[in-house]
């Protein structure tokens, strides 16, 4: 599964609203994901990916849509 | 290490409920509940000043400990609503109290409390008895800058504590306290300005960072969260204290929770939840305590406490 699809399926499952097609789309702003599910995503991701999320890197708009959580995933990943 | 000797507070008088406030934002008072879990605070009256509400707590504790003024080796406040740059609120109490001996403030929303109390706790052994002071007016900022992510959390009050050498009720086992001013920008005030609270990053940090400082000082003991009786945090928002319960396998019975009728009282929470929930009779003898708060720098961390 691409990462992309991972992401995606992990943000699905956390969402208080449908995920928006777009992976530009602001997951806040479409209701998906809020300030407290976040945190569960962030959880999520470290498990799912293997990687840590150092507290300098929690940061909302790192993981405002489904694009930029990929591109961090994948930066920590080549970390 | 120190003890706490007791703990007092004072709420002023007028209820202000979500429904009020609901009114004056233009939102409904279910989306005040849904974002915070406050369905009331208090407001102090327009004549009622920091000082005012810090003198009130003081008083109560020392009489709630049998204590004088006089035996005072310090007294240490900490607030983000001093009604004047210098000197701080903890110099107005010594004037009111006509006591002396070292006084300072510690300018640091929603954690200044527990950063006073830390600093007394090394401290007592060297000036004796210290009295710490959490007091916040936060609605004259939430009021004169309305703004619905901030007004529906905020009230006003005051809560202390009594921080003396050797033993005593409460005996602090040990305590961690952090600073991280890479986010000192997103929990700030400049002078007669409005809050900023970039709030989704202040649950991120806030999330993480008391969940590892309460493991962290529990590891450094051997302890587990299990081996806790009651858990005292800053009364921020009833979403994140449940969050960081439940991250930390935490039952809601053992986390004191008076958020839904006190507000978020900024540094003032953490003592007047710890006021009334000794007056609950929830410090009972042999019990593990552990008091944890976050706020402004961003700073934060936990205090182990046994009773005695």
């Amino acid at each position: 599964m691409s990462t992309i699809d991972t992401v995606r399926n992990l943000v699905a499952e956390l969402a208080q609203a449908p995920v928006p097609a777009d992976a530009d789309a602001s997951l806040f702003e479409a209701g998906a994901i809020d300030s407290f599910g976040v945190m569960d995503l962030v959880e999520r991701l470290e498990e799912a990916f293997g990687i840590q999320i150092p507290d300098k890197d929690m940061v909302p708009r790192k993981f405002e849509t489904l694009t930029k959580i990929v591109t961090y995933v994948d930066q920590r990943q080549g970390a | 290490m120190a003890s706490i000797l007791g703990f007092g507070a004072h709420l002023p008088d007028r209820v202000v409920t979500a429904a009020e406030l609901a009114a004056q934002l233009g939102v409904e008072p279910d989306w005040i509940l849904e974002m915070c879990g406050i369905a009331e605070r208090r407001y102090a009256g327009p004549d009622e000043t920091v000082v005012d509400l810090a003198e009130r707590a003081a008083r109560r504790v020392l009489e709630a400990t049998h204590m004088q003024a006089a035996d005072l080796g310090g007294i240490m406040v900490g607030t983000g609503t001093a009604p004047r740059a210098f000197p701080g609120v903890s110099a107005s109490l010594q004037q009111r109290l006509g006591v002396g001996g070292m006084a300072f403030d510690i300018p640091l929303a929603s954690v200044g409390g527990f950063f006073a109390l830390c600093t007394a706790a090394d401290l007592a052994p060297r000036l004796g008895p210290i009295l710490v002071v959490g007091a916040e007016k936060m609605s004259e900022v939430v009021q004169a800058y309305p703004a619905k992510e901030t007004t529906i959390l905020f009230g006003d009050g005051a809560g202390a504590c009594i921080v003396s050498p050797g033993e005593g009720p409460l005996e602090i086992v040990d305590w961690i306290a952090e600073s991280d001013g890479a986010f000192a920008d997103d929990l700030q005030r400049e002078p007669g300005g409005p809050l900023v609270m970039h709030g989704r990053q202040v649950i991120m940090q806030a999330n993480r960072k008391l969940k590892r400082s309460i493991q962290m000082l529990l590891d450094r003991h051997q302890r587990s969260t299990s081996d806790v009786d009651l858990f005292l945090l800053h009364q921020a928002n009833l979403n994140l204290l449940n969050q960081v319960a439940k991250g930390l396998g935490i039952d809601e019975e053992r986390v004191f929770v008076n958020l839904q009728t006190r507000g978020n009282t900024s540094s003032a929470s953490l003592f007047i939840a710890a006021a009334e929930a000794q007056a609950a009779g929830r410090l009972r003898s042999g019990d593990h305590v552990v008091l944890a708060a976050f706020g402004s720098g961003f700073s934060f961390g936990a205090m182990l406490a046994r009773v005695r």
